[in-house]
């Protein structure tokens, strides 16, 4: 039993996995930016095609893109936000493997993969934090159940 | 009613954190509980000098003293009774009773049952660890007959309490159950628990990592829980397993486990917490026979008990206007308690020290032998996580920003350094915030209109958690699963940052560790 064995069995379905804010392209970064604030999302996935159902990922605008090419971008607010997302990323679906996303994530330098089924259907983005919970939940005693803080210590005895 | 002005200021986590050392085992879940209660509470917008922890005696009855809010430790198993006094006499308070089962179910069966059934306003939550944890291992009334305890050494033969069937049986307007194991189940859970008027009777498996580590990993092992555990959601099928594909069906009165490939979704049973007769049904579920059943099994809404009595005592003072209490002793026989002259010593007792010498025989010998075997071998990979240290990691040289920083500067150098997070520091070099990307997207990108004029320390996050480099990596880890933190800090003594890790650094050297063996 090693962590390698443990996210090989685990599908990405069964993880949490983080919610993310959303716009249709063509949306002015200002915008998607006050989308992102106002859901409290890192991620914004923009996508085409207006039916729930039936959207279409086209690309992905993270705080990493706000870092690097709007903030102190003359002018970028007002463009549209497909001039700073990433064109078509990279996914994962459903019922890959923790170990896959983790693999995917690592080889292309990228911390959210975005969850999508057969049916092209956004469950959710796959982030480092799912796996954190995965290992918090699956090792409860070493990891969860840790006193708050390590370093206290009771300076005398008590009973009850 | 007084409103308290604190009441407009949003609380957060920390200010539910009490300053005393916690006395729980490592690994108890007591902590777990402990840490999603004080992350629900702000969310529940009481204030803190609005509410009230009260608790018998046990390990989950040092719950209080954690509690940075009103707090009594109180007598063993009586906490429901000083609750319902303190709830009836100040109706603005949220008053919550924290019980195990041996407090909650042995001594106190009594007075957890007639709490329930006046629907006191009270949050009542019983830690379930089936056994006496803080007096080092006997069995309880949730125990499992067979288990082997010091106080069972052959085994119990006692027939235990269902928590959840009692407090049906005294008509508790809202039951629920929960585990330590799964935080976000848990949280949701305590959060429900809080907002239902009147009482409420909340269970949590809790694993005693000590005297009863095993009671529980059926339904707490992360890889197979979702086929053990049925979580409840009103008005929708009862459908669980890890690729929910099985569901529950009546038989009769009976309730059965039935394949979702065999049988049509209408006949699988739909959640109503409104439903007495389902609640028994649900509350009498047990594992391994059944999935337990997990989420708000009953809530209904009905007079609580402080409403129902003032409203008689209003009645009663209007036709006979307000009593008065000193009248009312005087009324009755008075007499006078003299001071008695001492009477002969008494006969002296045998002292511990004369227990201790009696000899323990053979059998005894065999049956602790037998209960102290250690139960489960610790993987390779739980070993690392408490075994290795956080300087084991090699953390990055932290980037460090001083307060006077403009903003643009310090994105600058972000950037430059393609990092999504730098550290703030004052005079003396000391951590004293931390600035990250979320911080950007969230108050500066498009919201400030001279980078070069604002200063670092009005945008970032002040006193970050930070942490010392000889901690194990599981430290690090709890803390990013309960707060989401992608990024820690390690600071020396003196508090001045050496080094930054990420998830990323922690996966990788786990990985890296566990394939040179
Ligand atoms: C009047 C009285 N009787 C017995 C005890 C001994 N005693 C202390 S805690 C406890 C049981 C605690 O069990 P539980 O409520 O399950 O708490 P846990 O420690 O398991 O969390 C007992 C019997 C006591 N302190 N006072
Ligand atoms: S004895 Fe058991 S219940 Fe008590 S603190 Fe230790 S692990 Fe927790
Ligand atoms: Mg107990």
């Amino acid at each position: 039993m090693n962590l390698q064995t443990d996210l090989k069995s685990e599908h990405v379905s069964h993880l949490v996995v983080s919610g993310f804010a959303q716009v249709p392209a063509g949306t002015p970064v200002r915008d998607t930016l006050a989308r992102m604030r106002a859901d409290r999302r890192v991620v914004c996935l923009v996508v085409d095609g207006e039916e729930p159902a039936a959207v279409q990922l086209v690309g992905i605008f993270t705080e990493r893109d706000v870092m690097r090419k709007v903030v102190d971008v003359p002018g970028m607010l007002d463009r549209p936000v497909d001039e700073a997302m990433t064109l078509d990323p990279i996914t994962i679906g459903p019922d890959a493997s923790a170990a896959d996303a983790l693999r995917l994530m690592d080889e292309h330098h990228v911390r959210n993969l975005p969850v999508v089924d057969g049916t092209g259907k956004l469950l959710g983005i796959m982030t480092h934090q799912a796996i954190i919970q995965f290992l918090a939940d699956r090792y409860p005693v070493e990891v969860l159940n840790r006193p708050i803080d390590p370093e206290q210590f009771p300076r005398k005895a008590e009973g009850g | 009613m007084s409103t308290v002005a604190t009441e407009e200021i949003k609380l957060t986590r920390k200010d539910f954190v009490s300053d005393q050392t916690v006395r729980w085992c490592p690994g108890c879940g007591d902590y777990s509980i402990l840490a999603q209660m004080q992350r629900i509470l702000p969310e529940t917008g009481v204030a803190k000098e609005k509410t009230v922890f009260i608790s018998g005696i046990g390990c989950a009855s040092r719950f209080p003293y954690y509690m940075n809010t009103y707090g009594i430790h109180s007598i063993h198993g009586r906490a429901p009774a000083l609750a319902t006094g303190l709830a009836i006499a100040n109706p603005d308070l949220t008053v919550w009773v924290i019980t195990g089962d041996g407090d909650g179910l042995s001594i106190g069966g009594n007075h957890l049952l007639h709490a329930i059934r006046r629907n006191v306003n009270l949050n009542i939550v019983l830690f379930n660890n089936r056994i006496y944890g803080l007096t080092k291992g006997q069995y309880s009334p949730t125990s499992r007959p067979g288990t082997v305890t010091k106080s069972s050494p052959m085994g119990s033969t006692e027939q235990p309490l269902n928590p959840i069937a009692v407090a049906l049986a005294a008509e508790a307007t809202f039951v629920a159950r929960s585990i330590d194991s799964h935080p976000q189940h848990l949280a949701a859970t305590l959060e429900r628990t809080a907002e239902h008027q009147g009482a409420s009777f909340l269970e949590i498996y809790q694993n005693c990592v000590i005297f009863n580590p095993n009671e529980w990993t059926d339904l707490s092992d992360r890889r197979n829980r979702d086929d053990s555990i049925l979580y409840l959601e009103h008005g929708k099928h009862m459908i669980f397993g890890k690729d929910r594909d099985k569901g529950i069906r009546l038989n009769g009165f009976t309730p059965e486990v039935v394949s979702l490939d065999e049988v049509d979704l209408d006949e699988i049973l739909v959640h109503d917490a409104t439903s007495r007769p389902l609640a028994s049904i649900l509350g009498s579920m047990e594992f391994p026979d059944y999935p337990a059943a997990m989420g708000v099994i009953r809530d209904v809404r009905k007079p609580d008990y402080t409403g129902e009595l003032m409203a008689q005592v209003e009645t009663a003072q209007a036709q006979r206007g307000k009593g008065d209490l000193n009248q009312l002793y005087l009324a009755a026989d008075l007499w006078t308690v003299e001071e008695r002259e001492e009477t002969e010593a008494r006969e002296i007792t045998p002292s511990s020290s004369d227990f201790d010498e009696m000899p323990i025989t053979g059998l005894d010998e065999e049956y602790i032998d037998e209960m102290e075997t250690p139960a489960e071998v610790l993987s390779d990979f739980q070993d690392l996580l408490v075994t290795s240290t956080l300087a084991a990691l090699e953390p990055n040289v932290p980037i460090t920003m001083g307060m006077r920083s403009s903003l643009a500067r310090t994105i600058r150098q972000m950037n430059r350094h393609n990092i999504g997070c730098v550290l703030v520091t004052d005079e003396e070099d000391r951590l004293v915030g931390i600035f990250t990307e979320w911080d950007v997207l969230n108050r500066v990108a498009g919201l400030v209109d001279d980078l070069a004029q604002q200063r670092i320390s009005d945008y970032m996050t002040r006193d970050p958690m930070s942490l010392k480099d000889d901690l194990p990596i599981a430290h690090a880890l709890n803390l990013m699963s309960l707060h989401g933190f992608r990024h820690l800090p390690l600071v020396d003594d003196n508090g001045q940052p050496t080094g930054i890790i990420s998830f990323r650094d922690v996966v990788g050297y786990l990985n890296e560790a566990l394939e040179e063996e």
